[in-house]
């Protein structure tokens, strides 16, 4: 198994290569991803880009977290407003 | 023959069969896949490292073939490209998220083969962090090979539920149960039809007979009525045809009432042979009929793109023979998996269920919005109402508004889930940053100034 | 609704269920007429569900249409405040932004012109900016807040009035001509494609489709707008304290209006922070274009542009794009009046100011049809101008 990470809000999340963020962040045990730039709880759904309820941002751009492959240390973080925490 | 590519949308069996098939007759073609692999929702492939799942000797075969068949130097396959529709100068817009940049492109014709969604029926809670879709589980399974850890229920209805109910029991982590609205062991003789299709059959009597081995309790004729947080876990009520009502605990919660074709917000199939890009949609995206269909579906397309851009015409009536065989074959599923109980009219759901997850719009606000001296149509309901006006562009609410606006104002025009979507680009979220970045290359648009 | 100055069995067929239709069907309904409207489509199928929603006196210059905004912005406030528009008129400034000298030059010249009709208008240092608007990029050199404006978006004006105003429509009803008695030439309603519709009064409000049943095809043209809509950025959207508009949007304004157009398609630039944390970025001005669609380029060029004055922006999604067809009058002012003897009225070619002048101008229309006396002068935008090109009436 790789060492590879990612900083997820900071925090080093191991991921395997060719894995989404999704994948990954699920297998961490991170089941909401804070909040999206809506102000609701980001978190995984329909896995295939659909729903857009995962959003994520990643070098500055909201992305889907299930379609976006992780990058060693290229961080991850809540896509909405830091200040408002996650439930 | 035409010097411009064609443009396939989808990695999975009908848009490889398409490319495959148009490359033969000696067409360049673009295929764009918005996920990182190929495979598409039943082939999808494991990341590196991880063995796949096994899925039978007609799938493997059908799986290398595809592969095979695109291994064209006329095919050029992008990853991480999103379709985003057709703009008003007739270009085809594509996200290219590796290069963090959108293109126009003129293809002579595009082949939309986005496949199937999930339909998911609103229930009050299915919005809360903790419940997926069906899929969206499978998904992580497939690609990983892992299933989150906890509690997981699979509720709902239709076969998908027992096959990944099957695929969890073989990797030894089994829902705690399976709550299907059907109820197929009461209507044997629908499933009678099936026989005619032993691979079916046996594929479905295998997930059949590891649920019942593995002692997985298949709730039928039982709908989940709602979903609630309590404390980590997800607090679910169930109703049966005797109206028993039963409570169980969850850490995750998978829903799935079927599928339904891919296609909305994407450009309308052309009617007009002239049409420049020629708009031809296939596989599930075009009629929901299986990975099989799919690639006979693909390959047909193909064939009819080619002929259409070469100024002939083709007869398909072998392929269409065998779309017809699928399409009984899914038509004795659909008989098999026949609501038992009926599922509640969204209309009637407690008035403050979520409808539109993305904007939080309730069943009690589209109740408000469509009373009064003129019922709205389907363009109105999403302008005033925001049903499905936010990011997910009404994918998983347009249908059930519609069908909640034709219960609540049944003397109106009923609207359509394609009125509520529209087709107006981008058919999915963009960065501004790569919208900007199209601008970079001058080839791309024509330039209307002067 | 008291003093009735009509007939008490007056029928009024409003063409047209967008913002100037609908408006001036809600004020006859208040009256107490009988009125009904009959729409092609849908209401706001045409520029009222396609548009931006300044209602805004920013870039006018004194004349008869910057005297009308005024109206019109007084009246969504009367309304607002009545509760008949509670919480769908956003009261905002406008900032006006130079990015360069010489925009920062018109600037002053133009707000002085605002300030001497009494709009209260304050200038910005480029010191100031990063303070009053942190979003703005440090390309904005100068600005100018023009106060007490506001935004409105179309469709949700409608359907309110539509609401509170118990009004009825056909729908999918197209208007093909009007009816008048062969002898006496006597107006008796219109000619519809699902059958005759009975009216003593008839008001055409059917934005670009009023050119053909005046027979106005010459004064009336479609001039088109690209706009687009992100998604959610709340954070971003408390940085900007109120609409941006790039000055070069007046030169594009001036440059569309009246005279020959330099180029079929003028770019301006407005960003409007919505209620929802969503912009709304506007947009183009395009002569030949008679199909409401966007197109890539003209979107990105608009973002880029946004993105200049805006740097956050392009961390943001695009969620929508979508075009809309203005209808505007040769001479750049409105038709608002009667046609011929009074029992036709037009209220039309309001161009990129229906939002604004939409409740203004129904008010207008019904005022008279009532014989109230109208609040503002109607004389300037009097179709009789044309007498000579109009065909139907
Ligand atoms: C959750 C789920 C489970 C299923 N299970 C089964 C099963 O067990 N057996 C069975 O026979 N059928 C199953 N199906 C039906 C499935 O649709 C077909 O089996 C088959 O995958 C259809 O092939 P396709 O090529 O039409 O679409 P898909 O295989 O779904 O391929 C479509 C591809 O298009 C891509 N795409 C979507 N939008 C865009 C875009 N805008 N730009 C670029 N690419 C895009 C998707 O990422 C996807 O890879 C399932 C469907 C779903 C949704
Ligand atoms: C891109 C863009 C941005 C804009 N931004 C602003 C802004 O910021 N502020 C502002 O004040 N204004 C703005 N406007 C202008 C504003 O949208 C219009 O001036 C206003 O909506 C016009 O309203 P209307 O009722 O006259 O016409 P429309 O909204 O066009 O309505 C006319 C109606 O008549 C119907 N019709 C046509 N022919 C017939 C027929 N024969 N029979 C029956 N029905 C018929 C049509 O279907 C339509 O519903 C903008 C416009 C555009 C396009
Ligand atoms: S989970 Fe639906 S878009 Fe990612």
């Amino acid at each position: 198994m790789s060492a590879k990470t990612f900083p997820w809000n900071g925090v080093p999340i191991a991921f395997r290569d060719g894995e989404t963020i999704a994948a990954a962040l699920a297998n961490a045990g991170v089941r909401t991803l804070g909040r999206d730039p809506a102000g609701r709880v980001a978190r995984y759904f329909c896995g295939i880009g659909a729903c857009q309820n995962c959003l994520v941002r990643v070098d500055g751009r909201v992305v889907e977290a299930c379609l976006t492959p992780a990058v060693e240390g290229v961080p991850v973080e809540s896509a909405g407003e830091p200040t408002e925490a996650a439930p | 023959m035409s010097p411009a590519p064609v443009l396939v949308v989808g990695g999975g069996p009908a848009g490889l069969a398409a490319a495959a098939h148009l490359a033969a007759v000696g067409h360049a073609v673009d295929l764009v896949e918005l996920r990182p692999a190929l495979g598409g929702a039943y082939h999808r492939r494991p990341i590196p490292g991880v063995t796949p799942r096994p899925i039978g000797a007609e799938s493997e075969t059908r799986w290398a073939r595809l592969v095979a068949g695109i291994d064209h130097p006329a095919i050029r396959v992008r990853l991480r490209t999103g379709f985003l529709g057709i703009d008003g100068a007739g270009c085809a817009l594509l996200d290219d998220r590796t290069a963090g940049r959108v293109e126009a492109a003129r293809p002579a014709a595009v082949v939309v083969a986005t496949g199937a969604l999930e339909r998911v029926r609103p229930r009050p809670g299915w919005e809360l962090p903790g419940v997926t879709t069906a899929g969206g589980l499978q998904v992580m399974m497939k690609e990983t090979g892992r299933i989150p850890e906890g509690r997981i229920l699979l509720a709902g209805s239709g076969p998908l539920l027992v096959a990944l109910a099957g695929q969890m029991i073989a990797a030894g982590r089994p829902p705690i149960a399976v709550v299907e609205t059907g109820d197929p062991l009461r209507r044997p003789l629908a499933g009678f039809g099936l026989l005619p299709h032993p691979a079916r059959l046996v594929e479905a009597l295998g997930h059949l007979g590891r649920i019942v081995a593995a002692g997985v309790p298949w709730l039928r004729a039982t709908a989940l009525e709602t979903i609630a947080a309590e404390g980590d876990a997800l607090r679910v009520e169930l109703r049966d045809r005797r109206e028993r009502r039963r409570t169980l605990f969850a850490d995750h919660v998978a829903l799935h009432d079927g599928i339904r074709p891919n296609d909305r917000g994407f450009p309308e199939p052309s009617v007009s042979a002239a049409d420049r890009p020629f708009v031809a949609h296939a596989g599930d995206c075009r009629e929901v009929l299986g990975v099989a269909a799919a690639e006979i579906d693909g390959a047909r397309v193909g064939a009819e793109v080619a002929a259409i851009l070469a100024g002939t015409s083709t007869t398909a009536s072998k392929a269409l023979a065998r779309l017809a065989a699928e399409r009984r074959v899914q038509a004795v599923l659909t008989r098999l998996f026949a609501p038992a109980i009926p599922p509640t009219p969204i209309a009637a759901l407690p008035r403050e269920t979520v409808l539109c997850r993305c904007e939080g719009r309730s069943v009690g606000d589209l109740a408000e919005l469509l009373d009064g001296s003129d019922a709205p149509g389907g363009r109105e309901i999403k302008l005033s109402g925001r049903f499905a006006m936010g990011v997910c562009q009404g994918r998983f609410c347009a249908h059930w508004v519609a069908e909640a606006a034709a219960t609540l104002r049944p003397e109106a025009t009923a609207p359509t889930a394609g009125d509520l979507i529209g087709r107006r680009w981008p058919a999915r979220p963009v960065s501004i940053d790569a919208v900007i970045a199209s601008a970079d290359r001058s080839d791309t648009s024509p330039s209307p100034e002067r | 609704m008291s003093d009735v100055a009509f007939p008490s069995d007056l029928r009024v067929a409003v063409v047209g269920a967008g913002i100037v239709g609908v408006s001036t069907a809600w004020f006859l309904a208040r009256a107490g007429v009988d009125v009904r409207i009959v729409e092609a489509h849908a209401p706001v199928a045409a520029a009222t569900g396609a548009a931006d929603g300044a209602v805004s006196v920013a870039s006018k210059r004194p004349g008869p249409m910057m005297q009308a905004a005024l109206a019109g912005i007084r009246l969504y406030r009367e309304l607002a405040e009545s509760g008949v528009l509670d919480g769908l008129y956003l009261t905002r400034s406008t900032f006006l932004v130079a990015a360069d000298r010489a925009e920062a030059t018109v600037l002053e010249g133009h707000a002085a012109a605002l300030a001497s009709v009494g709009v209260t208008v304050d200038p910005i240092s480029a010191a100031r900016l990063p303070i009053v608007a942190p979003a703005l990029s440090d390309r904005a050199r100068a600005a100018i807040e023009v106060r007490g404006e506001g935004h409105a978006i179309g469709y949700d004006i409608v359907r309110r009035l539509v609401h509170t105003g118990g009004l009825r429509i056909d729908r999918d009803r197209r208007v093909t001509g009007l009816r008048r008695a062969p002898s006496t030439g006597r107006l008796l309603g219109l000619d519809t494609d699902r059958g005759p519709v009975d009216a003593d009064v008839v008001v055409i409000a059917a934005g670009g489709g009023s050119a053909a049943l005046l027979g106005l095809g010459d004064v009336l043209r479609p001039r088109r707008g690209q706009l687009l809509v992100t998604e959610r950025a709340p954070a971003l959207a408390r940085g900007l304290p109120g609409a941006i508009m790039s000055a070069r949007y007046l030169l594009s304004k001036a440059s569309a209006t009246g005279g020959p157009p330099v180029s079929p398609r003028g770019y301006g630039l407005v960003i409007d922070p919505l209620r929802t944390g969503q912009f709304l970025v506007g947009g183009t001005r395009e002569n030949d274009a008679e199909r409401p669609v966007a197109d890539l380029e003209a979107i990105a060029h608009v973002l880029a542009d946004a993105v200049a004055l805006v740097p956050g922006l392009a961390d943001v999604r695009l969620l929508r794009s979508f075009a809309g067809l203005r209808t505007a009058v040769v001479d750049g002012l409105p038709l608002v009046g009667p046609v011929g003897s009074g029992d036709v009225r037009v209220a039309t070619g309001f161009e990129g100011d229906g939002i604004c002048l939409g409740p203004l101008m129904g008010r207008a229309t019904a005022d008279a049809i009532l014989g109230r006396p109208s609040e503002i002068d109607l004389a300037p935008f009097d179709p009789a101008r044309f007498t000579g090109r109009m065909a139907a009436a």
